[in-house]
């Protein structure tokens, strides 16, 4: 008994923490908008809401001190997780188990939702998507979905430790209100989230610990379904597949060399409708193949957005993965990011799931059109 | 129109000057935007502690050979010569936006927010230079430009150095390199 009372007494502790942390970046961003208004009288002014121009220029700063704001809080929760506050982090010796599952597939293909996912069910058309896709795959292939992409922990963002409060009560009125605009207001904040997540990915600076963090929950994962890291005596190939859709792809991207490495066994990358930086390690990598579509905005706001994809930039990670080969473009014409013509919609879902087989099927990427 | 708005940026500028101090809380706001890069990667507290000591002498030293180049700019351009703590005293006002960098620790975002703070810093050393040297705009803008861009790659080489750090120490978390 008392040592499960020392436990929950930790524990208390550590979300206390946790939210002292989130309370002092709330405090940070006010201090400085104090000091702004204090720099100059006349802004306090222009703060007090007396008409449309005004409100507007509240708003505007408002969001550009939310954003930065927001990115910090979401990186204070990664050094949390990242200093094993919130537990989880599992030294990578104690992964997986000594004895191999012989009956554990060969090949895993792992799904990572984009960023409009916030349970750990997909929605309906993802799902629908991936049961016809689990059908057509080769027998000696596995597929692993269900995956939070855009929580470092198991639990689900409604469960994250010092903000919990916060989530529960969007995803309650996401579900529950009666407004729309609220419904896709409340949808709106939780795809800000995870494109943050998606931004922490690509940054020089945080991006290889959330990727680590990433690659350590996808391990955990692989251990649960059977996998063992092949030993030269016991087993044949194995390999892991990521397949990655929307801001997926980065993820994917951030976390191949890890899993690699975690896993002990080669890692090859499919994005579909990937936005991605290309600003990892790829060069131990396996094949990377992108399904993309001839109308698909956001795919190509992601070469705009990130600057390592830009041809000018020759000797980023991206544009040498590219150079040596490693990079295969399937192309797919009409095909747009999501809706009726995105790659989950009846119209164009045989041929996405025909490109991803066929990719499965060969050792080498193949090129189709 | 752009005369008539940097003037009011000037005149801004003038009534917001808080002295030395400034200088001391934008180099505060550097610091805690580095800190976070240095917490995320595991850093130990002693390491924290010696780079944030780096981080306060290399940003003096940026801020200090900035002055000093303005100097001689000043001097090379219109022959005057001005005391150090007299040209702080006129353009400290102008880093007034980094007090805002603190927000640079935020991710994919930080480019963005640094390259605007820096842009805005440059902005109004040149209205600044303009307003109390009474110097043409042009002018202005050519003698600020090399401390600028001195003291800009000082900053950029002393907060390079924290991602490399983040991939050797997440090397040293990982197990050793097997083949694959």
């Amino acid at each position: 008994m008392a040592p499960l009372l020392a436990v929950r007494s930790h524990l208390g502790w550590l979300r206390r923490l946790h939210q002292l942390l989130l309370w002092l970046v709330l405090l940070t961003g006010l201090i400085t908008l104090l000091v702004f208004r204090r720099a100059d009288p006349g802004l306090l002014a222009t703060l007090s809401g007396r008409n449309l121009t005004t409100m507007l220029q509240t708003l505007l700063v408002l969001v550009l001190l939310l954003i930065p704001i927001s990115g910090v809080y979401s990186v204070i929760s990664q050094f949390a997780f990242w200093n094993g506050w919130l537990g989880g982090l599992t030294p990578p010796a104690e992964l997986f188990g000594d004895d191999p599952d012989e009956s554990s597939s060969p090949c895993f293909l792992i799904y990572l939702d984009g960023i409009h996912q916030s349970e750990r069910d997909h929605p309906p058309r993802v799902a629908a998507f991936l049961e016809a896709l689990e059908q057509r795959l080769p027998v000696d292939v596995k597929l692993i979905k269900g995956l939070e992409t855009y929580t470092l922990t198991p639990s689900r963002l409604a469960d994250d430790t010092g903000s919990q409060w916060f989530w529960r009560r969007l995803f309650s009125l996401q579900e529950h209100h009666p407004n729309t605009l609220v419904s896709v207001v409340c949808s709106f904040l939780v795809q800000a989230n995870n494109v943050i997540k998606v931004g922490i990915s690509s940054d020089r600076r945080y991006g290889p610990i959330l990727n680590y963090e990433l690659a350590l929950k996808v391990a955990k994962k692989l251990a649960e379904q059977g996998f063992c890291p092949p030993s030269d005596d016991t087993r044949g190939p194995v390999e892991l597949v990521l397949l990655g859709y929307s801001g997926g792809g980065e993820m994917a991207m951030g976390m191949a060399d890890y899993l690699r490495r975690l896993c002990r066994c080669p890692v090859r990358i499919i994005t579909c409708c990937g936005v991605f930086s290309g600003n990892q390690l790829l060069e131990q990598v396996g094949a990377i193949t992108m399904v993309v579509g001839s109308r698909d905005p956001v795919a190509a706001f992601g070469r705009i957005a990130y600057p390592g994809r830009s041809p000018l930039l020759p000797l980023s990670n991206w544009n040498r993965a590219v150079a040596r080969g490693q990079v295969q473009r399937l192309n797919i014409t009409g095909l747009n990011h999501n809706g009726s013509n995105g790659p989950f919609a009846d119209r164009y879902r045989e041929a996405v799931i025909q490109a991803i087989v066929s990719q499965l099927s060969s050792h080498e990427p193949v090129s189709t059109t | 129109m752009i005369p008539e708005v940097l003037g009011r940026l000037a005149v801004w500028l003038m009534q917001a000057d808080v002295g030395l101090g400034l200088a001391v809380l934008v180099g505060l706001s550097m610091s805690l935007s580095h800190l976070f890069s240095l917490v995320a990667n595991r850093l130990t507290p002693r390491q924290i502690a010696v780079q944030l000591v780096l981080d306060g002498l290399v940003l003096a030293l940026a801020l200090l050979l900035g002055i000093l180049f303005n100097i001689l700019m000043i001097k090379a351009l219109t022959g005057a010569v001005v005391h150090p703590s007299e040209l702080l005293d006129k353009l400290g006002a102008a880093l007034i936006p980094g007090l805002f960098y603190c927000f640079v620790a935020a991710p994919y975002i930080s480019d963005l927010i640094a390259t605007v703070i820096w842009f805005l810093i440059h902005l109004n050393v040149v209205t600044l230079l303009h307003a109390r040297l009474d110097l043409p705009y042009e002018q202005a803008l050519v003698m600020a430009t090399p401390g600028f861009v001195v003291a800009l790659l000082l900053v950029m080489v002393l907060f390079h150095q924290g991602w490399q750090a983040s991939y050797r120490r997440l090397a040293s978390e990982l197990l050793p390199e097997s083949p694959v």
